[in-house]
């Protein structure tokens, strides 16, 4: 019997965990605050992160950072919110950065770097979770 | 004191000399061009093994070649939010002489986006660029961009490799978004690179010159909402000039090229079609084929780190002739030069982000595209046969 009321309470809390998880790990597009644009669309964002789109709409240089491959939250961020796999973004910057056709994104090993790099590079675009936001960068939404 | 301030002024000076070297205007070097300054580079080398004849190098003797090397380095920078400079050096041996590691520059351009949007991006590029050739020639060097060790060898030969490789001219390139997916077109004029051609067209002992005349390629590739589905057409029209002591030729290479891939989060499954029509004309020679390749490719990532691969590739040389029997009737050599089907069963392991491990065995009926440098008199080259190569790879 104990078993079973374990496994009942771990089957609870797997199924209310997405509900009461969702709003504070939710990952965020954000910027840099010198950034005018407000919202991008989804196949912005995802031509923006393969290094397709080198520009803001508005034209500023836009300056990608992500957290390395493997972090979860970089994973979270591509699968949810761009919809592609991290390894499809990898080879996407591999194929730009041996193929003469593009740059790779700049790489950050943490939130908390992420954070600093993205405060203080002009047109700075990328992820975080809510808990890692301040007002030194602004957050952009997607369409 | 003053040191801090000699030294700002060097670290703004620089950058501002160097936009200035590059043409750019002036008010970029105030955003710091060199902080988009990016370096990349690949080291490959392999040990291949076969049974009957050889591939790479002598492979066949010993305990195998280690004539396998790719090594690689590239830099790119934004002079301006609009410009991108970019160049590689590549140094590659596969078998033939040591001489032929010498470094060359591999691509070098001047990529100006002179629109950019929600919805489109449209851009130019000026110098040696890599040809858009199907979905994987632009980075066919690159161990780290590719599923296996060797690609497929129907559609990227390493035969006559350079028949496609690159060209120096001019391209235009274009991104549309639509509701749907993403389209992407690129199209490109110039006179491609004829590295190594006069080796691998022609029998050493012919002294044939080869040089490359204005070519043509394109590609259209269509990625179906997330690019889990990509199709994409590729066409190239190759002229090249003949010029020998028995008079002058040209010779045309005109290849089409259907690719798909369907790519999920732990497999893809990819297949292209490569019809090709290869003319000479001229003093040295007439002959007019096309030939005829396609393969299908399952990938399994088993494991966030490892991938298996199993893949059926099929060449034919002259589609009037598929067996090679009438090739051999007009005692031109043995009729298994002529096609080559390919069972590959691959592994790869990403030991770090910057290291890949990687094996893989082959099984071969036919030597369509045996490398003539390496097995110099074809009847001598035998029908059915095996190989197994292993390879190491890092990058920075």
């Amino acid at each position: 019997m104990p078993a079973l009321k374990r496994f009942l309470l771990l089957l609870t809390l797997l199924l209310l965990a997405p509900f009461t998880s969702a709003d504070e790990h939710q990952v965020s597009l954000v910027a840099h605050p010198d950034v005018d644009i407000r919202s991008l669309t989804r196949d912005t964002t995802r031509a923006i992160f393969a290094m397709r789109q080198r520009t803001w709409p508005d034209g500023q240089a836009v300056r990608v950072f992500v957290l390395p491959n493997n972090h979860a939250v970089h994973g979270r961020f591509t699968k949810e919110r761009l919809a592609v796999y991290p390894h499809q973004l990898q080879l996407a910057w591999d194929r730009m950065v041996f193929s003469g056709t593009g740059q790779a994104p700049n790489r950050v090993s943490s939130q908390s770097e992420m954070l600093e790099r993205i405060a203080a590079t002009p047109g700075a675009l990328g992820y975080l979770e809510r808990e890692y936001l301040d007002d030194r960068i602004q957050v952009i939404s997607m369409e | 004191m003053i040191e801090s301030k000699l030294f700002r002024w060097s670290s703004r000076c620089s950058p501002l000399l160097i936009a200035l070297a590059l043409g750019a205007p002036v008010a970029a070097a105030e955003e710091g061009p060199l902080d988009t300054l990016q370096m990349h580079g690949f080291l490959s080398q392999a040990l291949v093994i076969t049974d009957r004849n050889d591939f790479f190098g002598p492979s066949s003797s010993g305990s195998g070649s280690l004539q396998y090397t790719e090594i690689g380095a590239n830099a790119s920078l934004r002079p301006h939010q609009d410009f991108l400079v970019a160049a590689q050096v590549l140094s590659r041996r596969a078998g033939g002489d040591g001489s032929d590691a010498r470094p060359v520059l591999d691509y070098g351009v001047i990529d100006y986006q002179l629109h950019s949007s929600q919805e489109r991006t449209l851009g130019l590029q000026a110098g040696r660029f890599k040809n858009p050739f199907g979905f994987y020639n632009q980075t066919r060097d690159v161990a780290f961009t590719r599923p296996s060790i060797l690609l497929p060898q129907s559609i990227y030969f390493d035969r006559t490799r350079s028949l496609g490789l690159s060209a120096d001219g001019g391209s235009v390139y274009a991104e549309e978004r639509l509701a749907s997916g993403t389209l992407r077109v690129k199209a490109g004029v110039g006179r491609p690179t004829t590295r190594g051609l006069e080796d691998q067209l022609f029998s050493a002992g012919m002294g044939v010159n080869v040089d490359g005349s204005t070519s043509y390629i394109g590609q259209i590739l269509y990625e179906h909402g997330n690019g889990h589905f990509t199709a994409a057409l590729s066409a190239a029209d190759v002229n090249l000039d003949l010029s020998s002591r028995f008079g002058n030729g040209e010779l045309n290479f005109q290849p089409w090229i259907l690719s798909l891939q369907y790519d999920q989060e732990n497999w893809a499954l990819t297949g292209e079609y490569a019809i090709r029509n290869v003319s000479l004309s001229g003093d040295i020679r007439q002959s007019d084929t096309t030939g005829e390749s396609w393969y299908v490719q399952y990938t399994r990532r088993f494991h966030p780190d490892w991938q298996w691969l199993v893949r059926y590739d099929s060449l034919v040389t002259d589609r009037s002739d598929r067996s090679g029997s009438a090739y051999q009737a007009q005692g031109l050599g043995p009729s298994h030069t002529r096609f080559a089907d390919d069972i590959t069963m691959g592994l790869q392991w990403r030991v770090t982000p910057r290291v890949l491990l990687a094996a893989e065995y082959h099984h071969i009926d036919g030597t369509g595209w045996l490398p003539l440098q390496d097995n110099s008199d074809p009847s001598e080259t035998k029908r059915r046969w095996n190989m197994v190569l292993f390879q190491l790879s890092l990058r920075f």
